[in-house]
């Protein structure tokens, strides 16, 4: 079941030798459940620290992080994360099947109905029979894939993607972006993804989450209203994506005064 | 082992070959240094009389108590102190401390404590190691990847999981090259509390040929111990591509 989440006037400043350091002040923003969300904003604007925000990592000098109706006070139960560098959040000392089922076993699930949940999550990624292999025998993309199988086994109810294909080759990176949107039809997961790629946040989003400022706010809620299903090549010739990136694009930039999107 | 000729034999023959010519016609050759035939008749002479055996044994005894019993105890208390915060602080000071103690300067009063005895050459070899090799585990414990330990979190995973699939993992080539220097020095500290310390074995063997003048002796028993020494480095390097299978060494 895919939940929302709602983050009130959330503040986080750093203390810093030379005085205080404000990141973030007053963001606000709901997420519908079951959307896709892209946050983007400029190169050190407080995209990361408020993906740490959300997930519970860090807990913010003001406001609140809502879930299930309540503040969290750290990692929500039923989140699943997937990270920029995946040979750090994966273990190398374990099998690609239990790096996928260490999370799962906390659950109580039987042993038959873990290795079906390993082999169905890999199978959703395209990663079939890589069970024994450990995680530094496979491609950078391939242990993202893993990564991301591993997410999907939990079941999530919230998806948080933090620049997950920063690290891969640009014709990987597109095939980790279609795998996406697959994942998306198939479990349609609460998912926020901070990415600094525009185009990337454009074609897999339902909204775009633009921060911009120092300290940083929401500068505008774009929504990307382009049908589904979507395609590297349809899409990404769609006059109406050449609009969005460039719109969003120009907020990133600060070329443009946020505007109303209908 | 591949080719025709391995490196080891050339520098093995070229260093016997300079040995046997400097104690023959070069600088050291009127001096009490045995040359290579001489060494090789004393070693012929040890590896057929029963007494070498009973050194040898008692040697190895000794250098695979000490080890074991150091291990056993700075493994686990590495792995506590690296995982608090204030028992890392707190005993980081007192254990360097001790560490650059060499046993060397503790062996007058262990001697008094325990005699010349195989206990005295274990305690020391315990000593020697204990505090390095607990040091080395907490920092390996401490290495643990924030990303890693983050994701766990993450996902719920509790404590104990981040110790038993993170933590003690990462440790694990901190440990590996601790138990390594640590296999090598426990055989050193072994023949020197003989050496030094009087306790049996080895390094007792070579303080007798020592005093006694017997040159060749002396000289076939340490060539022994650098048999030895490459054995227990070939045997450790061997079990930790085993156990530590996820790192190119």
């Amino acid at each position: 079941m895919s939940i929302g989440i709602t983050i009130s006037d959330v503040s986080m400043s750093f203390e810093t030798p030379t005085g205080t350091k404000d990141v973030l002040r007053n963001v606000s923003y709901s997420v519908t459940p079951g959307l896709f969300v892209a946050i983007v904003g400029p190169s050190g604007v407080g995209k990361t620290t408020l993906l740490r925000i959300l997930t519970g990592l860090t807990k913010p000098t003001g406001g609140t992080v809502q879930v299930r109706g309540s503040a969290i006070e750290g990692p929500p139960d039923g989140l699943a994360v997937v990270l920029q560098d995946y040979t750090r959040s994966l273990m190398p000392w374990l099998t690609v099947e239990k790096n996928i089922s260490l999370p799962l076993r906390k659950k109580r699930i039987a042993k038959s109905e873990l290795s079906a949940r390993v082999r169905e999550s890999l199978a959703e990624v395209g990663l079939e029979g890589t069970e024994k292999s450990y995680p530094w025998q496979l491609s950078g993309g391939m242990q993202q894939r893993v990564a991301i199988a591993r997410a999907l086994a939990t079941r999530p109810d919230l998806l948080i993607m933090d620049e997950p294909f920063a690290s891969v080759d640009a014709q990987t990176r597109f095939d980790l972006e279609d795998l996406v949107l697959k994942v998306r039809k198939d479990f349609g997961i609460t998912t926020l993804m901070v990415t600094h790629d525009i185009d990337e946040a454009v074609y897999l989003s339902d909204e775009v989450v633009v921060l911009y400022g120092k300290p940083a706010g929401v500068r505008e809620v774009v929504s990307v209203d382009i049908n589904f299903p979507r395609s590297q090549i349809e899409t990404r010739n769609d006059p109406r994506f050449a609009e969005l990136r460039t719109h969003v694009y120009s907020l990133v930039r600060g070329l443009s005064e946020p505007t109303e999107v209908v | 082992m591949l080719g025709p000729v391995p490196p080891a034999v050339v520098s093995v023959v070229a260093a016997l070959a300079l040995w046997q010519l400097a104690t023959s016609v070069g600088p050291l050759a009127n001096l009490s240094i045995p040359s290579v035939t001489e060494t090789a008749g004393a070693l012929v002479t040890e590896l057929t009389s029963a007494q070498f055996y009973i050194r040898l044994w008692e040697t190895i005894q000794m250098a695979v108590a000490g080890f074991v019993i150091a291990m056993g105890l700075a493994i686990p208390l590495g792995v506590l102190i690296g995982l608090s915060r204030f028992a890392w602080r707190s005993t980081k000071f007192t254990f360097d401390f001790f560490k650059v103690i060499p046993p060397i300067v503790i062996i007058p009063i262990v001697i008094l404590v325990l005699g010349p005895t195989m206990q005295m050459g274990i305690f020391l070899i315990v000593f020697t190691l204990v505090f390095a090799m607990s040091i080395q585990t907490g920092l390996g414990v401490r290495d643990a990847d924030a990303v890693l330990l983050e994701t766990m979190r993450c996902y719920g995973m509790s404590t104990w999981k981040q110790i038993r699939y993170a933590r003690l993992p990462s440790a694990g080539p901190y440990i590996a090259v601790g138990v390594r220097l640590s296999a090598s020095a426990a055989l050193v500290v072994s023949i020197v509390a003989g050496l030094i310390g009087g306790a049996p074995g080895l390094g007792k063997s070579i303080l007798l040929s020592q005093a006694s003048g017997d040159d060749p002796r002396t000289f076939a028993t340490v060539f022994v111990l650098g048999v030895i020494g490459i054995a227990v480095s070939r045997v450790v390097i061997w079990t930790q591509r085993k156990a530590i299978f996820w790192m190119p060494t």
